[in-house]
C-alpha cells in the first residue's frame, strides 16, 4: 500500500478521533496509524494515588519523551491529574542518585563519617555483616525492614520472603501501616477478609456521597472528578461532607459539616440510634447477615507502656469481641442523642438529622467515602466499625451504589501491602502468622522446612520454636511506630527502609525517629531514587529504579490489579527494589540466620544462600529470560532478568498466586488471573474467577463465591455474617490546653504526593506550591499578633517549626484547629507530632495534637 | 498545511444524512461513526487554494443534523505539498 | 538572568542617590525624564504597575520616579523602567509570570509612594486593581480538558472570588466533570499569582493591565434581569395575573415552565395521597 505523510498525518488524525469517540472504524482507515513516528507508547499504572489511573508513556531513544491519560482506561478515560500530567519529569529529576553511598572516614565505615560512593559488592558485604550480627545477637526483632505501598506487587512479595522465610523475622512492615491498617483492621473485625466490597462504580449509582475524612477534591482528583460529575447529572444526588476543617470538597457539599476532633465516633453512633428510635433498620437483612458484638473499651493511645496514658488504662490494647443482642446494642448507641451529639460535635442539630435522614431512606443509595481522617485516628478500627454498622442496619453494603468505601493513599496499598501481606502479622491472601496452620501452609508453598516462619508467639505444634542464638524465638510481632522505638532503644540494630521516606513521614521525629536511627549501635539502609531526609539520616543509601524503570504491578483501592512493561532503563547504577532484595539474599548463608535443628530437616540447605533457597527454588526461577515484547512486536528491556537469568516478575507473581488461586488454599476470594493475561489488559478486579472480574463482593449474582438462592454472604466469617461492632465516643489523647491551645491536624495537598521526594522536584509543582503553610483561622492568627503571610512558629511539647501563615487560603480552618501539610522536606511537620497509635491497627494518628503558636 | 480530526456529534439516527452534507465541503472527509451518531471527520487545507481549516470547522458546526463538534487532533506544518504528498513506505 | 537583576539595583540605586543629592531634584529629574516618556507611554502588555496606580496618564504625572516604592517592597518584585525600555524611565512595573505581587496587608509600596501617585487612599489591598487576570488560552489550559489541575484557583488569594470553578459534565469521558477557572473582574486585583503558578510552558491564565483585558458594553445596554434586581421589582408595571384557555389537565406557568401537562410524568397511575385513590371510587371502567 503506498503512503504519504499526509496520509500517515490524517490517519493519526482519524485513530485519535476514533478511540476518543469510542468508534471502531473499518480497518482501512486506521492501518497506516501502526506506521512508526519514532514514539513507542505503551501503558502503565500512574505512580501516585490509590485510585490507580492508566497513563500512556512514549518513550524514543531510550527517555520518556511524551505522556498522556489513557483513553480506554475505565478510571480515568485519559484524564489525569495535575501530578499525572507531569509524571515523565519524576524520572530526571536533576539529583538522582546513581551509585551506593556509605558514611566513611579514613576508607572504613563509620556512623559519623561522610557519604562516599562505593560498589554494590561493598555496600552489600558491609550490610550483610551488620544484619547477621544484630539477628544473632538481638533476636527475631533485632533486624528490622520498612518497606511500602508503592512497592510493585513482586517487590513486596520478594521482601516477605526475604525477612519471614530468610531471617526468620517478622520485622517487616510497610507504611501502609500509617495508612490503612485501621481500615485493614475494620474490614477483617467486620468481614473477615479485607478490602472494599464495592468498586468506583458506586460513584455513578448511589445516590448520596458521604465524606468522612477524606478530602478526594484533592488527594483522589480524577474520583472526585467522577463523583462531581454524578452530582451534577443525576437528579435528586446530595453530597455530605464531614472533615474537622473546611477544605475543597465544601465547593460542592450540600451539607458541609465541620466537627471537633475524634466526634466522628459520636456522630456515627448518633445515625445508629436514629436510625433505630425511628424503627429504620433493615430487620430481614439484620436477621440474616449480622451479628451484634461489643469490643473492649478505654484501650490507651498506643504510647510508650511509661507513659500515664497507657498506665491509667483500663484495657491497654484489647480488642476481643463478644456477642451481645440487638436490644443491647440499642441501648449502647442509646445515648448518642441529636442534643447531645450537636453539643459534643458542635456540628449544627439540622445538619446531623438531614445526615442521618440521608443513611435512613431505604430509596436512598449511600455511598460512603473515607481516608485518613478515619484511619490515622487513635480509634481508627473503631470508627471504621461504626460506618460500616450503619451501612449494616440498612442493609446498605455490596451492591451498586450502596458502598462503604475506603479509599487508599498509595497506589499499592491494596495490590502489595494488604494482598501481599508485608506486615508483621500477615502472610500473602489474608493468611497470618498467628495460625500455626497458615505458616505450614507458606512454608510448604514455598518449598522451605516447617517451622521456619516465626509464629507470633514463637511455638508451633505447641513448642517453642529455637532461634539462631539457640534460645526460644519469644514474641516476634513489632509495627512500625514500635520499631522506631526499638532502634531508639538498641534492641532493633539494622533497619531498611525502602521506597519511602519514613523519616519525614513517621510520627514525633525528635524524640523516637531521629535519635533511633543515628543510635550508634545502629546500621540503617535507605533506598531512594533521591536524596530524601530519610536517605540523609541514613548510613548507607542504595540508588533506586523507580517506577516504569522496571517491570511492576499495582493493585488499586477498588481491588484493580494493573501491570506495566519495563519502559527505559534507570540512570547509572540505580537498581531496583526487587533487585536488591534479591541480590542481598546472595550475601547471607542459610546457616548465618537458621538454628541447626532447622536445617537439620534440609540439610542440603546448610551451604546455601538466602538467594538459592528463597528464589532459585525451581519456582521463583522456573520462566526463562524471554524477550518482552507486546501485541504491537515492540520490544522492552528487563533488567532484572537479564541479571539473575530468569524471568524474575513472572516468577515470583506465579508463585504468589499459589497463595490465592491455587486448588487447597487456606483462604479462598482472592483469587487473581496468570500473569500473562495481566499484561494484555488496562487491570482486572479480583476475585477473578474463570478470566472473570468481580465488581460487588458477597452478593448473588455478582460475586461467583456466594451461591444462588443465598443472596448475600459475607464469607469470610465461618458463619457468613458480617459483625455490627458497638463502640463508644472516648477522647483524643492530646486535646488542646492552657499551654498548648490548638488542634494540630496534618494532611496533604493536590499538587504534592505524601513527603514531595518526587513532585518537588518537578519544577512547575514546585512553583505551584514551593512551601507548606500553616492554615489557620484569621481570628486565630490576629489573636497571635499574626497576619497572612507572616512567619509562624509552631511548638508543641516535641518540637518546633516554622512557616507562613496562610488565613485565605484553600483550607479553612475553624477557630482552635490549623493544618500543617507535610510534603515539605524544609518544614518537618513530624517534630511537632505525637507518636500515638489505634491500640488495635497500630496505624498514627497524625490528626491530633496540641500544639501553640506564636510569632516567629 | 492544516490537518484536523473532529468528532462531530449528530442528532439521533442522523448519522447517514449529516455525512452527505459534510462531504460537500471541500477538504472534508467522514471516516466513519454513523451508526453511534459520532461521526470521525477529517478537515483539510492546502494552502490559499482553499478556505482555512478553521473556516471550515465553524461551518461545519452550522451544518443541519449537527450537535457539536469537538476538535481532537490538529496538525499545522510548513512542509510543501510535494512534501506530504512523498511516500513513505 | 542575574546581569540584567545587577544592572537593576544601580539603576534603582543612581535614583535614590539623585533624589539624596538634589533637594529639589524631584522636579528636575521628572521633567527631564517626563519628556523621554511620552515616546514610551505604551507599555508592554505583560508589564503591570503596582498597588494603587493611577490611571496610566495620572499616574506618569504623579510619578517622580522615586523608587521608593522598589525599595520597600518586601519581595522584590518590583523593577523600575530604564532608558530605551517600552515603560516611563523610571516608573515602576512588576511582571506576574516571574514575580507577582505578593499582596502584603499593609501594602507597604504605596505607604512608601510620596506623591500618591500610586493611591494613599488604597487601604485594603484586596480593593487594588493592578490588572485583570485573563484565562486566555482554553486549548491549552488543561482543566478545560478534564485534567485535574485548578493550580491558578488554588494559589488565588481572593479565595473562590476572583476565580471560581464552574464545574460542569464532561461529554467527552461521559463520567468525569470538568472543573472550569472563571475570573471574576469584581475581585480578581491582578496580583499575577495566577500566571506565576500556571503549570504551563507558557501560561494559559495571565494578567494584563485592564484596559487591555476588559471588554465593554454599549452604554446604552443594559442587562435587564440585573436591573430588575438591582431596583428589587420590575421597572415597569408588573404583570396582572394571566388566564388562559387550556384543555382539562393543563396548566401554563408563564414565568417557570410554560406549558404544563399534569399526569404526564408521572409513575404510577396513583396519587401519592392515598385518600385520593379511595375517595375517587375504582378505576376500573
Amino acid at each position: 500500500m503506498k503512503l504519504t505523510r499526509r496520509d500517515f498525518i490524517k490517519s493519526n488524525a482519524v485513530a485519535a478521533a476514533a478511540s476518543v469517540a469510542g468508534v471502531t472504524l473499518p480497518v482501512s482507515s486506521t492501518v497506516a496509524a501502526d506506521a512508526d513516528d519514532g514514539i513507542r507508547w505503551d501503558k502503565a499504572a500512574c505512580r501516585y494515588c490509590g485510585t490507580g489511573c492508566s497513563v500512556l508513556m512514549g518513550v524514543k531513544d531510550g527517555k520518556v519523551v511524551a505522556s498522556q491519560g489513557d483513553p480506554d482506561a475505565p478510571v480515568n478515560k485519559g484524564l489525569n491529574c495535575i501530578k499525572g500530567y507531569f509524571l515523565p519529569k519524576i524520572l530526571y529529576g536533576e539529583d538522582r542518585l546513581t551509585k551506593p553511598l556509605l558514611r566513611k572516614t579514613n576508607g572504613k565505615y563509620d556512623k559519623n563519617g561522610k557519604f562516599e560512593a562505593v560498589s554494590w559488592e561493598e555496600a552489600f558485604q558491609t550490610m550483610a555483616e551488620k544484619w547477621i550480627a544484630a539477628r544473632k545477637a538481638k533476636g527475631p526483632k533485632g533486624v528490622g525492614m520498612f518497606g511500602s505501598g508503592q512497592w510493585t506487587v513482586w517487590e513486596g512479595y520478594a521482601a516477605q520472603k526475604l525477612l519471614k522465610a530468610g531471617f526468620r523475622s517478622n520485622s517487616l512492615e510497610p507504611n501502609a501501616r500509617h495508612c490503612m491498617a485501621s481500615a485493614v483492621g475494620a474490614f477483617m473485625r467486620a468481614f473477615g477478609i479485607d478490602e472494599p466490597m464495592g468498586c468506583y462504580d458506586d460513584l455513578e449509582h448511589a445516590d448520596v456521597f458521604v465524606l468522612w475524612g477524606a478530602n478526594m477534591a484533592e488527594m483522589h482528583p480524577i474520583l472526585w472528578s467522577r463523583l462531581t460529575d454524578t452530582r451534577l447529572t443525576k437528579p435528586g444526588c446530595e453530597v455530605h461532607v464531614l472533615s474537622t476543617f473546611e477544605h475543597r470538597c465544601y465547593e460542592l457539599a450540600d451539607n458541609g459539616m465541620i466537627f471537633e476532633p475524634q466526634t466522628d465516633l459520636a456522630i456515627l453512633n448518633y445515625i445508629a440510634n436514629y436510625i433505630i428510635q425511628n424503627k429504620a433498620y433493615n430487620k430481614e437483612f439484620i436477621d440474616k447477615h449480622v451479628n451484634f458484638t461489643k469490643t473492649p473499651t478505654d484501650i490507651g493511645y498506643g504510647l510508650r507502656a511509661t507513659d500515664p496514658r497507657e498506665k491509667a488504662a483500663k484495657n491497654r490494647n484489647k480488642g476481643k469481641l463478644s456477642k451481645i443482642s440487638f436490644e443491647e446494642y440499642a441501648k449502647s448507641v442509646e445515648p448518642y442523642t441529636l442534643e447531645y451529639t450537636s453539643k459534643l460535635s458542635k456540628v449544627p442539630k439540622d445538619q446531623l438529622l438531614k445526615l442521618a435522614k440521608a443513611y435512613a431512606d431505604p430509596n436512598k443509595k449511600v455511598a460512603s467515602y473515607w481516608t485518613m481522617g478515619f484511619n490515622q485516628h487513635t480509634r481508627g478500627v473503631w470508627v471504621n466499625g461504626l460506618c460500616y454498622n450503619v451501612h449494616l442496619l440498612m442493609g446498605k453494603i455490596a451492591e451498586p451504589g450502596n458502598s462503604p468505601f475506603s479509599l487508599t493513599g498509595q497506589p499499592s496499598a491494596c495490590g502489595t501491602a494488604r494482598e501481599v501481606g508485608t506486615f508483621t502479622h500477615r502472610l500473602p491472601a489474608d493468611l497470618v502468622t498467628k495460625k500455626d496452620a497458615h505458616c505450614k501452609f507458606a512454608e510448604k508453598t514455598w518449598k522451605l522446612p516447617a517451622g521456619t516462619i516465626p509464629r507470633a508467639n514463637g511455638k508451633t505444634d505447641g513448642a517453642d520454636q529455637t532461634d539462631i542464638s539457640g534460645k526460644p524465638m519469644g514474641k516476634t510481632l513489632i509495627h512500625a511506630v514500635a520499631m522506631h522505638r526499638a532502634l531508639n532503644d538498641g534492641k532493633m540494630n539494622t533497619f531498611w527502609v525502602m521506597c519511602n521516606n519514613n523519616m519525614q513521614a513517621a510520627a514525633n521525629m525528635n524524640d523516637e525517629s531521629y535519635p533511633g536511627w543515628r543510635n550508634p549501635d545502629n546500621f540503617i539502609t535507605v533506598s531512594d531514587p533521591y536524596p530524601t531526609v530519610s536517605a540523609q539520616a541514613a548510613d548507607l543509601i542504595l540508588p533506586t529504579a523507580m517506577w516504569i524503570e522496571k517491570e511492576g504491578a499495582y493493585g488499586n483501592a477498588e481491588r484493580r490489579t494493573q501491570f506495566w512493561r519495563q519502559q527505559v532503563a534507570a540512570p547509572g547504577e540505580a537498581k531496583s527494589d526487587v533487585w536488591q532484595v534479591m541480590e542481598f539474599a546472595k550475601y547471607v548463608k542459610v546457616k548465618d540466620v537458621w538454628p541447626e535443628d532447622l536445617i537439620a530437616k534440609m540439610p542440603e540447605y546448610a551451604d546455601k544462600t538466602l538467594f538459592d533457597v528463597l528464589y532459585a527454588n525451581g519456582q521463583v526461577d522456573k520462566f526463562p529470560v524471554e524477550q518482552v515484547t507486546d501485541s504491537r512486536g515492540n520490544k522492552y528491556e528487563n533488567d532484572e532478568s537479564k541479571d539473575f537469568g530468569f524471568y524474575v516478575q513472572k516468577g515470583l507473581f506465579e508463585e504468589y498466586r499459589l497463595f490465592n488461586s491455587a486448588e487447597g488454599i487456606p483462604k479462598k476470594g482472592h483469587e487473581m488471573a496468570d500473569f500473562d493475561a495481566y499484561h494484555k489488559v488496562r487491570g482486572l478486579r479480583w476475585p477473578v474467577i474463570d478470566g472473570k472480574e468481580t465488581l460487588w463482593r458477597f452478593r448473588e449474582g455478582y460475586d461467583p463465591h456466594v451461591a444462588k438462592g443465598e443472596g448475600v454472604k459475607f464469607y469470610g466469617k465461618p458463619d457468613g455474617r458480617a459483625n455490627i461492632i458497638t463502640a463508644p465516643y472516648e477522647p483524643a489523647a492530646e486535646p488542646p490546653d492552657k499551654e498548648y491551645d490548638l488542634w494540630l491536624c496534618t494532611g496533604r495537598v493536590l499538587e504534592h504526593w505524601h513527603s514531595g521526594s518526587m513532585t518537588r522536584r518537578v519544577p512547575e509543582l514546585y512553583r505551584a506550591v514551593p512551601d507548606a503553610v500553616v492554615y489557620m483561622h484569621p481570628k486565630d492568627a490576629k489573636k497571635r499578633r499574626l497576619r497572612n503571610g507572616a512567619n509562624a512558629k509552631l511548638t508543641t511539647r516535641r518540637g518546633e517549626i516554622v512557616c507562613k501563615v496562610d488565613t485565605k487560603g484553600r483550607n479553612k480552618c475553624p477557630e482552635g484547629l490549623v493544618f500543617v501539610p507535610w510534603f515539605d522536606a524544609g518544614r518537618l511537620v513530624n517534630k511537632l507530632t505525637l507518636d500515638q497509635t489505634d491500640p488495635l491497627s497500630k496505624e498514627t494518628d497524625y490528626k491530633k495534637c496540641g500544639v501553640k503558636i506564636t510569632r516567629a | 498545511m492544516n490537518i484536523c480530526s473532529l468528532i462531530v456529534y449528530t442528532k439521533p439516527d442522523h448519522g447517514p444524512q449529516v455525512t452527505k452534507r459534510l462531504e460537500q465541503y471541500q477538504g472534508v472527509e467522514v471516516h466513519g461513526g454513523m451508526i453511534e451518531d459520532k461521526l470521525i471527520v477529517t478537515v483539510e487545507d492546502e494552502g490559499e487554494s482553499m478556505s482555512p481549516v478553521s473556516d471550515t470547522m465553524n461551518e461545519l458546526r452550522n451544518v443541519d443534523g449537527v450537535v457539536s463538534t469537538t476538535l481532537i487532533y490538529h496538525y499545522g506544518g510548513e512542509e510543501s505539498m510535494e512534501e506530504m504528498n512523498r511516500e513513505i513506505n | 538572568m542575574s546581569d540584567s537583576k545587577d544592572k537593576n539595583e544601580l539603576n534603582r540605586r543612581q535614583f535614590l542617590g539623585n533624589m539624596l543629592k538634589t533637594a529639589c531634584g524631584v522636579g528636575l529629574v521628572g521633567l527631564g525624564l517626563g519628556a523621554y516618556s511620552k515616546r514610551a507611554s505604551t507599555m508592554p502588555a505583560n508589564y503591570i504597575r503596582p498597588p494603587g496606580a493611577l490611571p496610566e496618564e495620572d499616574f506618569l504625572g504623579a510619578c517622580i520616579r522615586c523608587g521608593l516604592c522598589v525599595r520597600d517592597c518586601p519581595y522584590d518584585i518590583l523593577f523600575l523602567g530604564e532608558v530605551g525600555d517600552e515603560v516611563a524611565t523610571g516608573t515602576p512595573y512588576f511582571i506576574a509570570r516571574t514575580g507577582p505581587c505578593e499582596m502584603c496587608e499593609e501594602i507597604p509600596c504605596v505607604v512608601a509612594c510620596p506623591t500618591n501617585a500610586l493611591d494613599h487612599d488604597l487601604k485594603d489591598i484586596e480593593e487594588s486593581r493592578m490588572g485583570l487576570a485573563v484565562l486566555i488560552d482554553q486549548e491549552t489550559c488543561i482543566a478545560f480538558h478534564g485534567l485535574r489541575c485548578e493550580v491558578c484557583f488554588n494559589v488565588c488569594p481572593i479565595r473562590n472570588r476572583a476565580i471560581t470553578l464552574d464545574m460542569q459534565h464532561n461529554p467527552r469521558s461521559g463520567k468525569h466533570a470538568l472543573f472550569i477557572p472563571v475570573v471574576h473582574s469584581d475581585a480578581c486585583t491582578g496580583c499575577g499569582l495566577c500566571e506565576r503558578a500556571c503549570i504551563l510552558e507558557e501560561a494559559a491564565i495571565k494578567v494584563f493591565p485592564m484596559h487591555l483585558a476588559k471588554g465593554q458594553l454599549g452604554s446604552h445596554y443594559r442587562l435587564g434581569w440585573k436591573e430588575k434586581e438591582k431596583a428589587g421589582e420590575a421597572l415597569v408595571t408588573p404583570d396582572t395575573e394571566h388566564r388562559y384557555n387550556l384543555p382539562d389537565g393543563v396548566r401554563y406557568d408563564l414565568q417557570g415552565e410554560g406549558l404544563i401537562i399534569d399526569g404526564e410524568a408521572e409513575e404510577t397511575p396513583f396519587s401519592s395521597n392515598p385518600l385520593d385513590t379511595l375517595n375517587s371510587g375504582f378505576m376500573d371502567k
